[in-house]
């Protein structure tokens, strides 16, 4: 499949030199249950660029890409995207994120021309029957589209999941384990994704185990280890160590010390 | 120190009040003594009310502020709430005995709206102790306090209705002595007893207060604890 | 004007989505449904076999079936959020709160007067009560009854579907908050039925929209907090 049938939509996102960073924390900590998932991690990524984000399982990619998402919120510290408060401006952070978890967030008892259209509705999509048809394409399922979903394989699911992120503009794309349950075809798939959200200048933040095939794709790394970035190369990341103690701060207040 | 001499002047003005209720009233014309009871049941109900109230209030104010002292307050003010709902049950059990010869009295609107709140509110209680988060323990407790606030006068008005919609209010209602032709000795004494109350009401408050910043304080120091471990084991690489 | 546009949009997806899935899966009504024919049925047993007795506590039998089967309903209505992470991803979609409340909420109606007329009639033919000489009341104190049981659920099953122990938890903190919606109805039933002596009917039927106004807009006030509290 040629990188350039996939149609990602543009936004317009300013120059590189002026952007805001796409995502900057400080001490970004989250605790599940007690137990630190994150135990502060100070990094700014720059805007436009490809990022992935590595480490061995439980290291807090995870945490870290559903923090970002607002889909949860941080237990210490902070984050801004493109220069939004996650606190006061979670509503406009929306509107600029695309999230492929590992939960794909689809309906078993919906086909998956459904599940797109519903997505375009709340999503907003300009278009949206044509929009959903050309993504569906984009994806490989066009052939399955009015099939349950609850009837395609985990790769299939994945497809459909990616097929939604098409559907929106957004200016940062966050993927989780991407290549997961994907044939070869699908992986391709999402290494044209990669080039073309590239290639706008789509700010992209990806978590995986694939590192060898990610390294041509990308600008930077970052390493995460029991909750803390323990290493970072390459282009559009910076990173500083944890702060002593005392840098630490509750992500409410109220928090009693 | 200050909770301290609070608590003591609230414990005097609750032995005053008592005293007074006990001795100085004379007994009810219908009632006989079984009246008395009446004093710290009203009492204890209006400290259900205000408690649900400043749980209500605290819980949008933790929504909007996102500062977890002000769950604190929810908290202790549910949990003093129940306390004080289940003494007025209890009271108004122990008056409706020899008033109308039975513990429960179905046509009694303070008695069956009462035992809904503490269904409510014992519900709140259980729910704040499902979560071991205390953001998310704090905003689904302030949500589920601030749904049965606005319940309560539905409530209220619901159980006053189903009593029977065009009865007059039963004789020998409880309130029946805050009504403008009572003798003032009865008003008297029973403001007394409000007042006393709500000073062991703030008393209770501020105590239970306290405890929960401290287990908060236990808390976070635990959780702070982790993330500092893993910090040093990760430096120590 | 527009942004109203969009929410209503938006509240409409989420209710077809639901009735899609509803009408295809069977999720919420076709078991619910059973289970209140076998409350009806029990309750029978434990009042009957005197009919006259059935007859007069047929209106509380009914609503007790309704409000029982509505906690299954809302509460299964919600685990279809939790196919493969949903939920989280319906919070992530940048539409107001209130929207996604409006949807699921309608959803939930939908079923619950499904339910709640259904019973009606088997109440109609269990207990021998003669539900279609009064029905335009009995059908508004369904409309108004299954509105109320909706708001309060939707609200409820989206606190308790992220709990360990929601099965508990659920009719727990649900039922006290029903208490007056049940009183209100089941006092509407009773008056349509005995043809309004009283013209109490009214005033019954205003305590019902009273309710479903106030807890439809505490629901929309607040649905977005737990929504996001991941």
């Amino acid at each position: 499949m040629p990188q350039t049938t996939i149609y990602v939509s543009p936004r317009s996102l300013g120059a590189p030199d002026r952007r805001p960073p796409a995502v900057a924390t400080a001490e970004l900590a989250r605790l599940f249950a007690g137990s630190p998932a994150l135990a502060g991690v100070t990094m700014t990524i720059q805007g436009g660029r490809a990022i992935a984000l590595l480490g061995p399982n439980g290291a807090g990619k995870t945490t870290l890409l559903r923090i970002v998402s607002t889909a949860i919120r941080p237990s210490y510290g902070s984050v801004e995207v493109d220069g939004l408060h996650l606190n006061r401006d979670a509503a406009a952070i929306r509107e600029r994120v695309a999230y492929l978890s590992h939960a794909t967030g689809l309906y078993d008892d919906l086909s998956a021309r459904e599940n797109l259209a519903f997505a375009a509705t709340m999503i907003g999509t300009p278009d949206a029957a044509s929009r959903v048809a050309r993504a569906l394409a984009d994806v490989g399922l066009e052939a399955r589209a009015e099939d349950r979903v609850g009837t395609f394989s985990a790769g299939m699911r994945k497809r459909l999941a990616l097929g939604r992120i098409l559907l929106g503009s957004p200016s940062l794309v966050l993927l989780d384990e991407p290549y997961a349950a994907l044939d070869v075809d699908g992986m391709t798939l999402v290494d044209d994704l990669l080039a073309a959200w590239r290639e706008v200048g789509v700010t992209v933040l990806v978590a995986s185990h694939a590192v060898g095939r990610l390294e041509p794709l990308l600008d930077g790394r970052v390493v995460l280890e029991r909750g803390l970035v323990v290493d970072v190369h390459g282009e559009g990341v910076k990173h500083v160590p944890p702060a002593p103690p005392a840098a630490v701060r509750p992500a409410v207040a109220g928090a009693a010390r | 120190m200050k909770t301290r001499i609070l608590g003591l002047v609230a414990l005097a003005a609750v032995i005053a009040a008592t005293a007074v209720a006990l001795f100085v009233v004379p007994p009810d014309q219908n009632q006989g003594d079984a009246q008395r009871i009446m004093y710290p049941h009203v009492a204890s109900a209006w400290l259900a009310y205000l408690s649900f109230g400043v749980t209500a209030l605290a819980g949008i104010g933790w929504l909007w502020k996102r500062d977890l002292r002000l769950d604190a307050v929810a908290h202790s003010a549910a949990e003093i709430g129940v306390m004080f709902t289940a003494f007025a049950i209890w009271g108004g059990m122990m008056w409706g005995r020899p008033v109308w010869g039975v513990f429960w009295q179905w046509e009694d609107p303070r008695l069956t709206t009462t035992a809904l709140l503490l269904a409510l509110y014992v519900g709140y209680l259980l729910l704040r102790r499902l979560s071991d988060d205390p953001e998310r323990r704090a905003t689904r407790a302030a949500i589920v306090g601030v749904i049965a606030a606005v319940d309560i006068p539905i409530v209220h008005f619901s159980v006053e209705w189903w009593r029977g919609l065009h009865q007059t209010a039963t004789i020998g209602s409880p309130d029946r002595v805050l009504n403008p032709a009572a003798p003032m000795v009865f008003v008297g004494s029973l403001l007394g007893m409000l007042g006393a109350f709500t000073l062991a009401w703030l008393y209770l408050m501020i105590r239970r207060y306290q405890l929960a910043r401290a287990e908060a304080a236990r808390e976070e120091a635990r959780r702070m604890d982790r993330i500092m471990t893993a910090r040093t084991v990760e430096a120590a690489r | 004007m527009n942004a109203l546009r969009r929410d209503a949009s938006v509240a409409l997806a989420v209710a077809r989505k639901d009735a899609i899935a509803e009408l295809r899966g069977r999720h919420a009504t076709v078991s619910t449904l059973f289970f209140a024919g076998i409350v009806l049925l029990l309750f029978g047993f434990a009042l009957g076999p005197d009919a006259d007795r059935l007859a007069a506590a047929a209106p509380g039998l009914l609503w007790l079936a309704v409000v029982f089967a509505g906690i299954l309903a809302v509460s299964r209505l919600h685990l279809l959020e939790t196919d493969d992470g949903a939920l989280e991803h319906l919070a992530l979609y940048p539409v107001s709160r209130q929207a996604i409340y409006a949807g699921k909420a309608i959803g939930g109606f939908a079923v619950m007067l499904l339910i709640a007329v259904l019973v009606l009639v088997a109440v109609g033919i269990l207990f021998a009560v003669d539900v279609l000489g009064a029905w335009p009341a009995l059908l508004a104190t369904a409309v108004l009854g299954a509105a109320g049981v909706a708001a309060v659920g939707t609200f409820y099953a989206g606190i308790t579907v992220r709990l360990r122990a929601r099965e508990v938890m659920l009719p727990l903190l649900m039922l006290p908050v029903l208490a007056p919606l049940l009183l209100g109805a089941v006092k509407a039933t009773a008056a349509a039925l005995a043809g309004d002596p009283f013209g109490e009917l009214g005033a019954w039927l205003q305590l019902l929209v009273a309710f479903d106004v106030i807890m439809i807009v505490a629901g929309a006030a607040t649905y977005g907090y737990l929504l996001e509290d991941g």
